[in-house]
């Protein structure tokens, strides 16, 4: 190891960078995103028309004010189809953040702000969902899509402290379209696929031309020119 | 200004000891393998840095078993904190003049 660089301004620069690289996980992809929202468009595609074969047009709206019974035979199948969508989000954004991770020359995706980062979004996460099932059985399901767009408009609020800036805005975005939903419960489905589906794949796409495409073409220049 | 570079804290003299400041400023808790981890170094090199780092009163060390594992944590004593604050603005009142 070498003494202290006598360069002040490199030193204050290499701090900066410390403490931003050991209190924030940074090699979140904007990919990730990009998986994740098109995960949720197909999921909500899928939603609908399970929705619209098992209730007719406007099966969605026709789920306000169904039967209890009818209520519970539906559920097994939006439970599973909601915790699916979700493993496979979750899958799908871990590949493409380890890619960048090892692209990166990272050793370890597991590090201190990754777990952070994790329990810090798993908690809201964990409670919404909760939350949005107790609606739903409570005869409110015009509550339940705008629930979960809010309560994960929340965790990704409080998640990202501990990650890139841009999670802070794609939250306040997911809470503003679970209010919107509120006010138009006849949309839910609609604005679920705005939130889940576009607003994960519009800031992923400018997470990925901001942070990994600039680099990647740089690395494109470099083979080219040795 | 030549004075200026006298203002620098000898206690960071060093990029290893910066480091591990650094990230005990951005962290209230470190365990000994995050910090490791963060700084990229080997576990030798780390444990005497900090060691010189306890001497000085910068950082308060804590050893814990979880298990049968021994663990570590760091984290910045409030006199530490400070000196690190000055030595930055130290270094920034060096950039500047």
């Amino acid at each position: 190891m070498k003494p202290a660089a006598q360069d002040p301004l490199a030193q204050l620069t290499e701090i900066r960078a410390i403490m931003e690289r050991s209190s924030r996980f940074l090699s979140l992809s904007g990919l990730s995103g990009v998986g994740a929202g098109v995960v949720a468009l197909a999921g909500t595609a899928i939603g609908h028309y399970y929705l619209r074969q098992e209730y007719g047009e406007q099966g969605y709206q026709r789920l306000f004010q169904t039967s209890e019974a009818e209520r519970l035979a539906a559920l097994p199948f939006l439970l599973g189809l909601a915790l699916a969508m979700m493993a496979a989000a979750v899958l799908v954004a871990a590949v493409f953040t380890l890619r960048r991770t090892r692209r990166d020359g990272l050793r370890s995706l597991w590090t201190a702000p990754a777990r952070r980062l994790l329990v810090a979004l798993l908690i809201p996460v964990a409670a919404g969902g909760l939350f949005c099932l107790k609606l739903y059985l409570s005869n409110a399901v015009e509550l339940v899509v705008p629930g979960m767009l809010v309560f994960y408009g929340l965790a990704l609020l409080n998640g990202s402290k501990y990650t890139l800036d841009e999670i802070r805005y794609l939250g306040l975005t997911q809470i503003a379209l679970g209010l919107v939903a509120l006010l138009v419960p006849g949309y839910g489905l609609l604005l679920f696929g705005a939130g889940f589906g576009l607003g994960h794949i519009g800031y992923g796409l400018l997470m990925y031309n901001r942070y990994e495409r600039p680099a990647r073409v740089a690395a494109g220049r470099a083979n080219i020119a040795p | 200004m030549k004075y200026a570079i006298h203002t620098l804290n000898k206690a960071f003299d060093h990029r290893v000891r910066l480091g591990v400041m650094a990230v005990l400023l951005a962290n209230e808790l470190v365990s000994f393998n995050d910090l490791k981890e963060s700084l990229d170094l080997t576990d030798g090199n780390l444990a005497s840095h900090v060691a010189a780092l306890e001497k000085a009163g910068y950082v308060l060390v804590s050893k814990q078993f979880v298990g049968k594992k021994p663990n570590t944590t760091y984290a910045a004593t409030t006199e530490g904190k400070l000196a690190f604050q000055q030595h930055l603005a130290a270094l920034e009142k060096l950039l500047r003049s």
